[in-house]
């Protein structure tokens, strides 16, 4: 994910002169990348673990703590308002959870107003999985009359003018007629009911996760004291994202205040909550995976670094805290691979590869390969083709009817099944190339997928060569005799026959099946003037293919 | 000018004096009944002695493909189901539209997505139904003629319609083939010259038969020069693709550095793929515009070890017993049985690891893996992916960067530096930057310690270090290559006259 900044701006925010190489350098070792620079504009590639970084004050904060500038924990100083929101009975099932805040006195000029908008989009994108889990509005918090109210509702008596808009809509218009109802409408059409968030006087904040009002969520520069609310279906997703989001703006010089979040059970959540969750991990732990040979202070410089707070304990523990707004620690590792971070990448001393094994291909790549050899030795040249093909080709055009592994959402039909043999491709090879000198001899060895119940994943995926031989005239002695170079080389000199046998690929009477220890393992001949006709193919051709076992063993 | 002439030299040489006007190859080929790629070695080798003047220029046509051609005959889908919205009075539902406009289902989710992208018609939603409405009364769009005229029989193009030609190829509706046409003429200066060569007559004996050599016939005379300095022709002989030569080389090199080949199918469940990787189950990488899913004759396979398909789900769920909070999220075995084509390596490594659960182990694999992304020049459907595990006691992320640094140094990047990184499986996670000589610093690949959540479902508590490099890209430097299309060029004059040389890299 990328995000846009004014240089001028995230320098004012970092809090110190960076030339933009300084500026570069430490964001390559924070995960995040230059990915343009324009004029004032830097565009930063921001990995998609670190949302807490998808905004300026984000990038702003985590490069303070990595210079040492400002490190270890923030701390955003949370007064309660004594305001409240409450949750109604019959959400539990639709959108549940609800998390609020209000900061005042922030920063807004046009451009920030839509750096707000687009950590907001971003974060409900990822974060909120497209606003399944979590949704994010912001409001004018002076318009709004407390307490507020989240409940549901039915469609039709939903009425509101949405965000953008000038008329009032009902909640199905919205569904149909407006473009985020139309994109995120599948969230909450299959209810009988509607989440729906409103003031004591009855107006109307949003149909969350859909739309806000245009009367109570429109932020001009005027808007200095906004209210946030997040709702969704997974209640640490609703808080986080509250969190990076109240955080980013208290960058902006904002005062934060909590609001009492009241459930339907009389239980009661004063959000947003930036109490940082304690983890403990243990020195040798730390420089067990790292391979560091860090002492508990550089530990501790180098949790201060990623903006953890850090504290000593006995034995060897270090107790840490994680910053509220970090979405991405689940486990030991995540605090470990961000004091690798703090350490610095660029001063990690790669170590001396030790683990002793021995290599070897695969017995099928061994198969392949002799094969390859052999194919080469006879005159033929290599081709490689896409794993993926169009039924026409595999099917229709060569008159079978095989069955195939079809995709449900191909880009184009010519790519939306698997192949299923060769053949077809090395036709349709020698159709596109009439214009390269004759004869064209050539082969491909690669696997092809035939559809089977039996087998954990549905298909056997079976080793295959082909071979195709077209000229103004062909021989299909010659052929045979090729094909038993190859097998005779194989080592299986006295194993293998050809039986004769009709298939609709090949002219009758010119085809066979070739034989090993008495089981069909390949066909050859001379291919259809139908096939070829439907080939637009102007020369005749002789092919062969014969399918390799996949332990590499006959 | 005191050497001679070839027998090939003065044949075609003989021509051009008697025709002495411009010629191409391929009709001074016909004249001479010879074949147009030795007319042309030997046009280059009179014209680097000056006797001729040699013009090349390339000339690119376009075909239809089967789909094209569809399209030409029937109408672009997108084009008739936006008038069957039309004719159904601007509104109508998607099925109530397909059906009129005649296209197939199979069509229909390209006619959507055009019809959309292009912005002719609508789509909402209403009672479970979806509609489709009109937003303009006409559409126009060029590759409607240039598909007709590429069915009249026109197979070049001005310059003007290059974007749609481009469009048109990026759909895959044509194909658009580069002859090169040659065109010689005796150069008036050297006439004279020429004409004298053509007229010399030369003694000597041509060929030695082993009647001479039984009675020294030979003995005492002269042998008639031959030119063997000549520019030689190319022939078609056997031999492999420059692509599969790389890997080949690659796959050398992993085992010389002690690593054991490993593979997987193309078609995954959902649980190999995503679920052992700790990818969670709503991620946008599931989703259908990333990878492709299997629809027929089967969209769900099975997960046979149920002991681990219990351990992964604990893990995603809520840690199991590895220390980790889990995604916190239900586990659904529909979403772990769905079938897709894999769009990575990776759980091929995990189903080694499956079977190879001791310390020490290391194994690569270079394979095929599959987007969902419609073909571009920097964009395949299908790329091959070079990458591996090494499992053993005590391995740290300093091992890590060792190891990426030994592999990339047996592939000829010598440079390197590390970024932190993010991948879903691996924590800490690193990305490889190197030096190449043509490109300047690139991407080389990513790579990590796998997760706790990946590794104790399998019982493995030893570090597994894994990594992976971008092979194509590095081929793609090696052979001068900028289009992606072309790893798996279907050109076989470029075949013909291409190969992977090893110090390329």
């Amino acid at each position: 994910m990328n995000v846009e900044s004014r240089i001028d701006d995230l320098l004012n925010l970092i809090g110190k002169k960076l030339s933009l190489e300084e500026l570069e350098d430490a964001l390559f070792l924070i995960k995040a990348e230059v990915e343009k620079v324009e004029g004032n504009i830097i565009e930063i590639e921001v990995n998609p673990d670190r949302q807490d970084m998808l905004s300026t004050e984000g990038i702003a904060r985590a490069v303070r703590a990595f210079l040492r500038i400002d490190s270890g924990l923030v701390k955003y100083p949370t007064k309660k308002s004594g305001l409240e929101a409450i949750v109604k009975q019959g959400l539990t099932k639709i959108r549940p959870y609800l998390a609020c805040s209000i900061i005042k006195g922030v920063e807004t000029d046009d451009e920030l107003i839509k750096e707000y908008m687009h950590l907001q989009e971003a974060l409900t994108a990822t974060h909120g999985r497209n606003r399944k889990k979590a949704s994010i509005g912001l409001y004018v918090f002076d318009d709004i009359e407390f307490p507020l109210i989240y409940g549901p509702r039915k469609p039709e008596d939903i009425a509101f003018v949405p965000l953008g808009y000038e008329i009032e809509m009902n909640g199905p218009t919205i569904l149909t007629d407006h473009e985020k109802g139309v994109d995120f409408g599948s969230i909450i059409s299959g209810f009988k009911k509607w989440p729906l968030l409103y003031d004591s006087k009855g107006e109307v904040l949003s149909l969350p996760p859909i739309i806000n009002s245009n009367d109570l969520g429109r932020i001009t520069t005027d808007t200095h004291n906004l209210f946030v609310e997040v709702t969704g279906t997974h209640l640490p997703t609703v808080n986080q994202a509250l969190n990076i989001m109240t955080t980013s703006l208290a960058e902006r010089n904002g005062r934060v205040e909590s609001i009492t979040v009241v459930y339907p059970d009389g239980t009661t959540h004063e959000t947003p909550d930036f109490s940082p969750e304690e983890m403990m991990i243990s020195k040798d732990e730390i420089n067990k995976l790292s391979g560091f040979d860090l002492d508990k202070t550089g530990i501790i410089d180098a949790l201060g670094r990623t903006g953890y707070g850090a504290k000593q304990r006995k034995a060897g523990q270090i107790e840490v805290l994680i910053p509220s707004y970090r979405v991405d620690v689940l486990h030991p590792v995540d605090v470990i691979e961000d004091i690798a971070i703090g350490y610095g990448f660029d001063r990690i001393e790669p170590g001396m590869p030790q683990t002793m094994t021995t290599g070897k291909a695969k017995p099928v790549t061994g198969l392949k390969n002799k094969v390859r050899d052999l194919m080469v030795g006879a005159g033929y040249q290599e081709i490689m083709s896409y794993i993926m093909s169009s039924p026409e080709l595999l099917n229709e055009k060569v008159l079978r009817d095989r069955p195939l592994v079809v995709t449900a959402n191909p880009k184009s039909r010519e790519y939306s099944v698997l192949r299923n043999s060769l053949l077809p491709i090395l036709l349709a090879f020698a159709s596109q190339n009439q214009h390269a000198e004759y004869p064209q001899r050539i082969f491909e060895v690669g696997d092809v997928a035939v559809p089977d119940e039996m087998m954990e994943t549905r298909i056997q995926q079976i080793p295959s060569v082909c071979g195709l031989v077209t000229d103004t005239t062909v021989n299909i002695t010659d052929l045979a005799n090729e094909i038993g170079f190859l097998l005779r080389n194989m080592g299986f000199d006295s194993r293998f026959a050809y039986k004769k046998r009709e298939d609709p690929t090949f002219i009758k009477g010119r085809s066979a099946d070739i034989l090993l220890d008495d089981e069909p393992v390949g066909l050859f001949g001379e291919v259809n003037p139908k096939v070829l006709s439907n080939l637009e193919l102007g020369t005749p051709v002789i092919a062969f293919e014969i399918y390799l076992p996949r332990d590499g063993q006959w | 000018m005191s050497e001679q002439l070839t027998k090939g030299e003065r044949t075609v040489l003989k021509e051009l004096v008697n025709i002495s006007e411009r010629i191409t190859s391929r009709i001074l080929a016909k004249g001479l009944d010879e074949k147009e790629e030795r007319v042309v070695s030997i046009l280059n080798s009179l014209s680097q002695r000056g006797l001729i003047e040699l013009e090349t220029s390339e000339i690119v046509s376009y075909y239809l493909s089967d789909e094209g051609r569809e399209y030409a005959e029937r109408g672009l889908p997108e084009v008739r189901l936006f008038r069957a919205v039309v004719e159904l009075g601007g509104r109508a539902s998607v099925d109530n539209a397909v059906s009129k406009s005649g296209i197939s289902q199979k069509s229909k989710g390209i006619a959507l997505s055009w019809t959309r992208k292009n912005g002719w018609l609508a789509i909402s939603k209403e009672n479970e139904t979806t509609f489709l409405s009109a937003n303009t009364e006409v559409v126009e769009t060029p590759i409607k003629s240039i598909l007709s005229m590429i069915h009249k029989g026109e197979h070049r193009f001005p310059r003007r319609h290059e974007p749609s030609l481009q469009i048109a190829l990026e759909r895959s509706l044509i194909t658009a083939k580069t002859a090169k046409v040659f065109v010689a003429k005796v150069s008036e200066e050297m006439r004279g010259i020429a004409e004298n060569l053509i007229g010399e007559e030369v003694s000597g004996i041509i060929d030695l038969t082993p009647e001479m050599l039984v009675e020294r016939t030979w003995e005492g005379k002269d042998f008639r020069p031959y030119n063997v300095e000549l520019q030689p022709a190319y022939a078609n002989y056997g031999k492999k693709h420059p692509y599969a030569e790389f890997n080949d080389w690659l796959r050398e090199i992993m085992i010389g550095l002690g690593f054991t080949e490993w593979d997987g199918p193309y078609v995954e469940t959902e649980f190999w793929a995503h679920d052992t990787l700790f990818v969670p189950q709503d991620h946008v990488a599931r989703e259908v515009q990333d990878q492709f899913r299997i629809e027929s004759p089967y969209d769900h396979g099975d997960i046979r070890d149920k002991k681990y398909y219990r351990a992964v789900k604990a893990v995603h769920e809520n840690g199991g017993d590895t220390g980790s909070k889990g995604w916190d999220w239900p586990f659904s075995r529909e979403i772990a049985t769905r079938l897709c084509l894999r769009p990575h390596t990776t759980p091929v490594s995990m189903r080694y690891l499956w079977e190879h659960r001791e310390s020490p182990q290391k194994m690569f694999i270079i394979d095929r893996n599959f987007r969902s992304e419609t073909l571009s020049a920097t964009h395949g459907q299908e790329f091959d992916q070079c990458e591996g595990i090494i499992m053993d006691k005590g391995l740290t992320l300093r091992d890590l960067l060792g190891y990426l640094k030994a592999i990339c140094n047996a592939v000829g990047i010598k440079k390197l530096k590390f970024k932190p990184g993010q991948f879903p499986f691996t924590e800490p996670s690193v990305e490889t930057f190197g030096k190449h000589e043509k490109l300047g610093w690139i991407e080389l690949g990513g790579s990590g310690i796998f997760r706790p959540e990946v590794t104790y479902p399998l019982g493995i508590k030893d570090t597994v270090l894994a990594w992976g490099i971008g092979s194509g890209r590095l081929y793609m430097a090696a052979m001068g290559i900028n289009d992606i299309r072309e790893l798996f060029s279907r050109d076989l004059n470029w075949l013909r006259k291409s190969s992977f040389a090893r110090e390329a890299v």
